[in-house]
C-alpha cells in the first residue's frame, strides 16, 4: 500500500469513529493527504463545506499540537464547542477575553493539547511564543486566510506577522483555508504566509443544493407582502437577514401574529445573555424563523437550516454567499430568497462609510494617542470607549489595529496619511464589491452562472433547482425540502423547569 | 397594566423633583451616586436595579403613553418632569400594593452583589445541568471571565461526582423555591438555561405568561433577592449554593466601602481624595452614600446639628428636596455637600417628602 493510501485509510477511520461521518466531502481527502505528507497547503472551499475537518483529522494522526489561528472570538468559541461535542477534551482556546488564570492554566498544559485555537493578537505576546516554542507543533493552521491579504474584504493587520511567527516556531507545515479569495488574494496569501510550493486545492464556491431566487418588488409594501406570501409555505427552520435592528423586531412580530410561527429576533443591540439564549433556542429547534442582522451566523453550526431570506441585500457577493451558505449544510435541498426594491440601494453605501473612521475621528484619535488622553493598553477598553462615542465596531478595530502598528520612534499623528491611504483603498474595494452585488441583482441570466463568473469559475452542471432565471417549480421544490419536527418552547412552572434542568423527574426531592 | 402602575407610582414618589431620566436610571440601577441617593431620598430603594434590562426607547414610549392617556402631566416646558393627574392618582390608588411591590423586592442589603450573583447562578445552573446529563460541551450564556472563574472554583470544590452535584443543586433550588410565592419562583426559573432547556428571555416570558416585561422583571428580582437573603441568613440550609455569595456582603458600593475603611483610620476627606487620586466631590458622594446607608459615623465632623436643622427647616418650608433652591435660600452659610448630607440623613429617618401634586 502506498503511503498516501495508508494515510487515507487512517483518515477514513478517524472520520467515522471520531466524527461519525460516513464519507469525505469533495476536497477534504486531497487536502488531508497533502497535510499528512507535510506539505504546505492553500485550500479554498465554500462556507459550510467542512474545512475544519481538514485540520481536525490530521490532529489525530500527527505528533504534537495543531495550532489554529482564527480571527473571530465567537468563531473560536463555536469551534472549540463543536470539537468538545465530538468528545474531544484536549482542545483549548487562547484569546484576549479570557481570565488571566485561565490563560496561564492553558499555557501550562500546552503539551497535553491536541488542538489550540488562538486569536492572532495572542501571538504577539512573548510569553505565548515562548511557551509554544517548547512544544511540538504539528500543523500551523490559518483559518479565514483571506484576512492576510489587504486586497481581501476583511484584512487584519495582525495577520501580517504570521509568517514570522511560524518561523519562530520552527516552520511547522501550514494549512491556510478560506471560503472566498480571488486569484489576487490567493497569490497574496501564499506570499504573505511564505508558503513553500503549496498544494493548492480550490473548490467551487457554488452550493448546488441551494435553490436561488431573487425577487424585485415595486416598493417596501409589496416586498413585505411577497415575503409573507413566501413564508406561508416555506420550509423551516429559516433565517431572515435584515439591514437594521428595527426590521428584525418588526418582521419577527408580524410573522408571529400572521402565521403563528415561533419567531425571534437577534441583533447586536441585545443583551449578550439574551442573544445567547436565542441562539441556543434556534439550535435546539425551538424557533422556526429567526429575524436577524448580519450579527448572527458567524460560526453557527446548524446543518438543517432550510431557508435563508434576504429582506435587504448584503453589500458584497462574499457576504451574500456566506449567508446563503448557511442553508442545508447537510447536503439536502435548501432555498435562498432575496427580496429587493429600488430604495434598498441606498442602504449599503452608508454601511461602507460606517466601516471606517471619519477623517475627523481619525485625526482626533491619533492626536489623543500622542497626547496620552487615549491609550491602546487595553484593547477592549479602547474599542468600547470609541463605540460609545458612536464609532462602529469595524471602524474602532481599524483604528486600534493601525495605531498598534506604529513604529516606536514615530508619533501617532504621522500615521494619518498612511491611514487615509488605506481607507481610500479599502473603500474602493468595498464600493466595487457593492457594484458587483447590484449587477447580480439586475442580471437577466442565470444567477449561479453570474456569481461563478465573479470567482472566475464556470458552471459545470446546472442543478435541477437552479435559480429564478432558469425557472424553479416552487411547489415541487417545497416538496423536496425536508420538514422539521418542532419542539415547543413552553412556560413551565418551577417544578417542571427544575426537573427539565436536572433530569430529576424520576426522583422526588429530599 | 402593571407597567403603568409602576411608572405612576414612581412619578408620584419623585414628586416632579427629578426628570424622567432619574426614574429610568433608578430602574436600570445606574451606578451613579445620584441614582443611589435618589432611591433613598424618595423612598424607592426597592426599585433600584429592579428592571435592569429595560431599554431607554421602551421606557420613553411608556412615559409618552401615560402622558397621552392623561395620567401624568408635565410641570416644565421641556416635558422632562411629571406629576400625576387626578386620573393617575385614581388609577394608582386601586392598584394592589402587594402586587406593585412584592415583599422580596424590599430586601436590598445585597443590592451591589445582585448583578454578579445572578450571572454566577445562571452559569452554575447551566453547567451543572449539562454535567449531570453527561455533557461537557455547551454554549454558556454567561461569558465574563471572572464569573466563569468563580463558578469553576465553586464546582471544583463541590461534591465529587456529577450525579451528586446535580442532586445537591436540584435539592437546594427546590427548597428555595418552596419558600417563595409560585409566581416568583416560576419567573426566576423560566430565565434559567440548561442542557437542551434554554432559558426564556424576559420578553418571551412576558408573552408566555401574559404579563408585561416589567412585571416579569420585578417578580424575578423579588425572587432573586429572597434567594440571596436566605443564603446570607441561613447558609447552613443551602451549604452549596450559598457559596455563590461568599465574599462581600455589603450594601455599600465597593468604592464607598474603601472610603469607609480609610475614614476609620482617621484620614480626612481631603486626605482620602489625594491618597486615592479621586476628586474631592467623589469622596463627598461616598460620605452621602454612607449616610444614606446609616454607616456614617463621621457625619458630625461635616454637619453640625444646628446646620442640619437650618437646612431641613428651609427644605420643609420650600417643600423640596432639590439642592438649588435650598442653597439659594441659605447662601454661603452652608455648602451643597452639607445640604446633601442633611437630606440624606433625614431621608433615612423617614421624614416624608411633601407631594407637590397635593398642593
Ligand atoms: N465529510 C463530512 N460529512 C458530513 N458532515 C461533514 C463532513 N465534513 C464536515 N461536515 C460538517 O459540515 C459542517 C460545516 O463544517 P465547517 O468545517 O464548520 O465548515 P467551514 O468550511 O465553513 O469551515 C459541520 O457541521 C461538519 O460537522
Ligand atoms: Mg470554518
Ligand atoms: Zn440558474
Amino acid at each position: 500500500m502506498s503511503s498516501n493510501q495508508s494515510f487515507l485509510k487512517q483518515a477514513q477511520t478517524i472520520l467515522k469513529e471520531q466524527f461519525g461521518h460516513e464519507q469525505f466531502r469533495p476536497g477534504q481527502e486531497e487536502i488531508i493527504v497533502n497535510v499528512l505528507n507535510g506539505r504546505d497547503v492553500f485550500a479554498m472551499m465554500p462556507t459550510g463545506s467542512g474545512k475544519s475537518l481538514c485540520y481536525q483529522i490530521p490532529g489525530y494522526l500527527l505528533q504534537g499540537t495543531v495550532l489554529i489561528i482564527s480571527p473571530l472570538l465567537s468563531l473560536m468559541e463555536d469551534q472549540v464547542h463543536a470539537l468538545r461535542l465530538t468528545g474531544e477534551k484536549n482542545v483549548r482556546a487562547l484569546n484576549g477575553l479570557m481570565h488571566p488564570f485561565e490563560r496561564s492554566r492553558v499555557l501550562q498544559n500546552l503539551r497535553s493539547l491536541r488542538f489550540l485555537y488562538l486569536s492572532p493578537e495572542m501571538l504577539r505576546a512573548q510569553t505565548v511564543i515562548k511557551a509554544l516554542s517548547k512544544i511540538t507543533i504539528s500543523l500551523f493552521v490559518v483559518d479565514e486566510a483571506h484576512c492576510v491579504s489587504q486586497w481581501g474584504h476583511d484584512f487584519r493587520p495582525d495577520y501580517m506577522h504570521l509568517a514570522d511567527i511560524r518561523e519562530q516556531l520552527g516552520q511547522p507545515p501550514c494549512l491556510a483555508v478560506t471560503a472566498t479569495a480571488d486569484e489576487h488574494v490567493r497569490d497574496d496569501v501564499v506570499r504573505s504566509l511564505n508558503l513553500t510550493h503549496p498544494a493548492q486545492i480550490i473548490m467551487s464556491v457554488d452550493r448546488e443544493n441551494i435553490a436561488i431566487i431573487v425577487q424585485k418588488t415595486a416598493n417596501q409594501k409589496e416586498k413585505t407582502e411577497q415575503l409573507f406570501h413566501l413564508l406561508e409555505k416555506a420550509p423551516y427552520p429559516g433565517i431572515i437577514y435584515c439591514a437594521s435592528r428595527d426590521w428584525t423586531e418588526r418582521l419577527a412580530e408580524q410573522a408571529k401574529q400572521k402565521l403563528g410561527l415561533r419567531t425571534a429576533f437577534y441583533h447586536g443591540g441585545m443583551d449578550s445573555i439574551d442573544r445567547r439564549k436565542i441562539q441556543n433556542q434556534f439550535l435546539d429547534n425551538q424557533i422556526d424563523l429567526l429575524c436577524c442582522t448580519n450579527a448572527f451566523g458567524m460560526g453557527i453550526n446548524k446543518q438543517d437550516i432550510r431557508l435563508i431570506v434576504h429582506f435587504h441585500f448584503p453589500s458584497s457577493m462574499n457576504a451574500y454567499l456566506q449567508e446563503i451558505g448557511r442553508a442545508s449544510r447537510d447536503g439536502k435541498q435548501g432555498l435562498a430568497v432575496l427580496f429587493y426594491t429600488k430604495s434598498d440601494e441606498q442602504l449599503p453605501e452608508g454601511f461602507i462609510d460606517g466601516n471606517f473612521p471619519s477623517d475627523e475621528m481619525l485625526h482626533r484619535v491619533l492626536l489623543q494617542l500622542d497626547q496620552g488622553t487615549r491609550s491602546l493598553a487595553d484593547k477592549n477598553e479602547f474599542m468600547s470607549v470609541l463605540m460609545e462615542e458612536g464609532v462602529s465596531e469595524t471602524a474602532a478595530r481599524f483604528l486600534f489595529e493601525h495605531a498598534s502598528e506604529k513604529p516606536i520612534q514615530q508619533t501617532y499623528s504621522s500615521l494619518l496619511d498612511p491611514c487615509r491611504m488605506r481607507i481610500k483603498e479599502r473603500v474602493a474595494v468595498q464600493v466595487n464589491d457593492l457594484s458587483i452585488m447590484k449587477n447580480y441583482l439586475a442580471t437577466s441570466s442565470c444567477r449561479r452562472k453570474f456569481y461563478l463568473r465573479v470567482y472566475h469559475e464556470k458552471l459545470q452542471e446546472k442543478p435541477a433547482y437552479c435559480c429564478d432565471r432558469c425557472g424553479i417549480p416552487l411547489s415541487e421544490l417545497m416538496q423536496r425540502i425536508p420538514k422539521k419536527k418542532r419542539t415547543e418552547l413552553r412556560l413551565m412552572d418551577w417544578k417542571q423547569k427544575l426537573a427539565a434542568l436536572f433530569q430529576e423527574s424520576g426522583r422526588s426531592p429530599l | 397594566m402593571y407597567q403603568d402602575a409602576l411608572l405612576l407610582y414612581l412619578v408620584q414618589k419623585f414628586c416632579g423633583e427629578r426628570t424622567c431620566s432619574g426614574i429610568y436610571h433608578l430602574l436600570k440601577g445606574k451606578k451613579s451616586s445620584q441614582s443611589v441617593q435618589d432611591s433613598y431620598l424618595f423612598h424607592v430603594a426597592p426599585f433600584f436595579h429592579s428592571c435592569s434590562e429595560l431599554s431607554r426607547s421602551c421606557f420613553d414610549a411608556r412615559i409618552e403613553h401615560l402622558q397621552r392617556a392623561q395620567l401624568i402631566k408635565p410641570i416644565d416646558a421641556e416635558c422632562t418632569r411629571f406629576v400625576l393627574t387626578e386620573d393617575g392618582v385614581k388609577l394608582l390608588d386601586v392598584f394592589p400594593e402587594n402586587r406593585l411591590i412584592p415583599d422580596g423586592l424590599k430586601i436590598i442589603d445585597q443590592i451591589n452583589e445582585e448583578g454578579r450573583f445572578w450571572l454566577k447562578l445562571q452559569l452554575l445552573v447551566q453547567t451543572v445541568s449539562a454535567l449531570c446529563q453527561g455533557q461537557s460541551a455547551f454554549l454558556p450564556v454567561v461569558r465574563q471571565p471572572e464569573i466563569s472563574e468563580h463558578v469553576r472554583r465553586l464546582i471544583l470544590s463541590g461534591p465529587p461526582t456529577r450525579d451528586q452535584l446535580g442532586r445537591i443543586v436540584f435539592n437546594e433550588l427546590y427548597q428555595l423555591f418552596l419558600t417563595m410565592p409560585d409566581d416568583e419562583a416560576n419567573s426566576l426559573s423560566a430565565l434559567l438555561s440548561g442542557w437542551k432547556a434554554s432559558g426564556l428571555t424576559l420578553d418571551q416570558m412576558a408573552e408566555a405568561s401574559r404579563r408585561d416585561a416589567l412585571e416579569c422583571s420585578i417578580l424575578f428580582k423579588s425572587a432573586l433577592r429572597r434567594m440571596m437573603n436566605l443564603f446570607v441568613g441561613s447558609p447552613d440550609q443551602f451549604p452549596f449554593l450559598s457559596r455563590l455569595l461568599i465574599g462581600r456582603q455589603s450594601s455599600l458600593s465597593k468604592t464607598a466601602e474603601t472610603t469607609r475603611k480609610l475614614l476609620q483610620t482617621g484620614l480626612t476627606l481631603h486626605d482620602i481624595a489625594s491618597k486615592r487620586h479621586l476628586a474631592v466631590s467623589t469622596i463627598e458622594d461616598h460620605l452621602v452614600e454612607l449616610t444614606l446607608k446609616k454607616v456614617n459615623h463621621w457625619l458630625s465632623d461635616y454637619l453640625s446639628t444646628a446646620c442640619e436643622q437650618q437646612i431641613m427647616n428651609v427644605a420643609d418650608h420650600l417643600k423640596t428636596r432639590q439642592l438649588k433652591p435650598i442653597k439659594n435660600h441659605l447662601g454661603e452659610r452652608v455648602s451643597y455637600f452639607q445640604i446633601r448630607l442633611a437630606l440624606a440623613k433625614n431621608a433615612v429617618s423617614g421624614r416624608k417628602v411633601v407631594r407637590i401634586n397635593e398642593q
